[in-house]
């Protein structure tokens, strides 16, 4: 049986349980015993899903702290020797793993999006020179196995319930740390649309009902983008303008709202990871790039999806219909 | 104050070509560009000592000697030394490698402060400035898009780290690793014409494995911890997608695509 680590991420919990996808990967499923660590955290999104959820306690060990972090799980791996510790590639992840894996003398693979096994050698595969390369990388040091691992790749869904047992683990080796937060202040937020990680974009379907695009940018936090004709038409502004003759963007995530999906529209998406386009014709160029096509009017597409949305964070956050 | 900036020449990934009949990135020819980020954090550097002329500042890149004309540029824009780490028995180490080479070479340097960049256009794995920070014992922030010129006294910086949907600051005891990255603007000035042919070679040294005597078994590929086993273009094929109508059952689909991905 093997011991595999995973480091919860306060700042994304999700992010981090989608990390228990990729140890059923490695050494298939129910093949490793898995812990999560957290820090002054009780973790309680993973009960159920881990074996062993291990709490670091100690209230001078901040978040951002990533030196005491080290010597914390430092110490935790000398205890539990583990196969394996996975981190997810967050800011905070993308700076501990580093730093752990030279602590613990092994190698280190960063922004894991596959596994894949060659020859019996387990091997992780990661995007190199923009995305433009995929390198498989294997380790040839000793254990543990360490990755950071990119997020929104892996989705972990599990209907088995684990008998979760809670340790809760006191540093010995905690130094005074030398960065202090000072304050944190929410993000102004950039108008251009190639900053974007969501556009909500309109073509020739939506024409005089543009203006609809906002209510779903609302919801997703997106920005709004179009192509030459809502421009030409003088709809929108060429700021926004997605294409040859606009902008190139590279958002994670595009919504082709009556897009038809020109050469000249598509040059302008570089490196999109998701597409949804809604038309009603399916066979429109735009579509054969997308994720999910939906067969049907745009404006519709939109109101049915905000309502959707805002019924569902109704639904989360407990308040009555 | 002594500052140390730590550059990586990348090649300039933009305008790579694909052979699309072999398969293949086409690396020859592409021009090496200094690493954006790098860039930046090194253009913070000069900003301090054109308010503090007795500012030292020392670039340090590990790389072959096809880039010592590249490097003698950044002694022309006001760098008062340029240290090129360079030995062919380290080309293939992997970032733990590499971490430790730096390292050897950086623990016998005395600094107020380390400046690199956050990612690189090429290995993106922003694995070293942190593996300098444990080799060095010295605390490192990522993602640096502010540094206080005011503030930055070498004691103490108070930075702004881009944290996606925050802004933090945080006051840093130095020495330490701040790494930059180009969202903070700070941009490399152009050298001055009438440095443009100045002669900076006595500024330059290149220090090779003679100087830092590490086992050739622990550095390169030989001694790196990882190994690329292949590398492979990513497709670009067309993408497997669902077809939905435009109701109930399809915007569901949708719905749990958005949640499964994190954008909802």
């Amino acid at each position: 049986m093997k011991k595999s680590l995973i480091y919860l991420d306060q700042e994304n919990i999700q992010n981090s349980i989608d990390l228990l996808a990729v140890i059923d990967l490695m050494y298939g499923k129910g093949n490793s015993t898995t812990y999560a660590v957290c820090l002054n955290h009780l973790g309680e999104e993973v009960t159920g899903l881990v074996d062993y959820i291990i709490n670091i306690k100690d209230e001078r060990i901040e978040n951002h702290d990533l030196v005491n972090l080290t010597n914390c799980l430092d110490e935790l791996q000398k205890t539990y020797a583990f196969d394996s510790i996975l981190i997810p590639a967050t800011q905070t992840g993308r700076m501990l793993a580093p730093r752990l894996s030279m602590r613990l003398h092994v190698g280190l693979v960063a922004d894991v999006t596959a596994i894949e096994h060659q020859n019996g050698n387990l091997e992780m595969v990661r995007p190199a020179f923009s995305g433009k390369i995929m390198a498989g990388i294997v380790n040839k040091g000793r254990l543990p196995i360490m990755m950071s691992v990119r997020q929104n790749v892996f989705n972990y869904n599990s209907d088995e319930s684990k008998n979760t047992e809670k340790i809760e683990f006191l540093p010995t080796n905690i130094q005074p740390s030398t960065i202090q937060l000072l304050d944190s202040k929410e993000k102004e937020r950039s108008l251009d649309i190639r900053d974007s990680e969501i556009l909500i974009s309109g073509g020739g379907g939506v024409q005089d009902n543009f203006h609809c695009l906002d209510m779903l940018a609302q919801q997703l936090d997106a920005q709004v983008s179009a192509s030459r004709r809502i421009v030409d038409s003088g709809l929108a502004s060429r700021r926004i303008q997605v294409g040859q003759s606009g902008k190139t963007v590279s958002p994670r995530l595009y919504i082709a709202l009556g897009i038809y999906g020109s050469l000249q529209h598509i040059e302008g998406l570089n490196n999109v990871e998701n597409i949804i386009s809604v038309n009603i014709d399916k066979d429109a160029p735009i579509c054969s790039l997308s994720d999910i096509v939906v067969v049907g009017d745009a404006v519709e597409f939109i109101e049915r999806l905000v309502k959707k949305i805002k019924n569902n964070r109704k639904i989360e956050t407990g308040e009555n219909l | 104050m002594n500052i140390i900036c730590l550059v990586k020449f990348v090649p300039d990934v933009d305008n790579f070509m694909y052979d699309y009949d072999r398969n293949v990135l086409v690396r020859e020819n592409v021009k090496m560009i200094l690493n954006p980020d790098d860039a930046a954090a090194l253009a913070f550097a000069l900003k301090v000592k054109d308010r503090h002329p007795s500012t030292f500042i020392e670039v340090v890149s590990m790389a072959p000697k096809s880039i010592i004309g590249q490097l003698e540029d950044l002694l022309r824009r006001n760098v008062d030394k340029a240290t090129l780490i360079s030995d062919k028995n380290y080309v293939g180490s992997d970032t733990y490698i590499t971490s430790k080479i730096l390292a050897k070479y950086l623990k016998a340097k005395s600094f107020d402060c380390i400046l690199t960049g956050t990612h690189a256009l090429d290995g993106d794995t922003s694995h070293v400035p942190a593996q300098l920070g444990e080799l060095l014992s010295l605390a490192q922030l990522s993602n640096v898009i502010k540094i206080d010129e005011s503030k930055f006294d070498g004691t103490q910086a108070v930075v702004d780290v881009d944290r996606e949907k925050v802004i933090s600051s945080y006051r840093v005891g130095l020495p330490a690793i701040l790494s930059v990255q180009k969202e903070s603007k700070y941009k490399l000035p152009h050298i001055k014409f009438k440095n443009l042919n100045l002669n900076v070679s006595a500024n330059m040294t290149i220090v090779s494995n003679s100087d830092l005597n590490f086992d050739v078994n622990e550095v390169g590929i030989e001694g790196s911890l990882t190994k690329v086993s292949r590398t492979y273009p990513k497709k670009m094929e067309k993408k497997e997608h669902i077809v939905v109508n435009n109701d109930d059952e399809g915007i569901e689909v949708v719905y749990q695509f958005l949640k499964s991905k994190g954008y909802v």
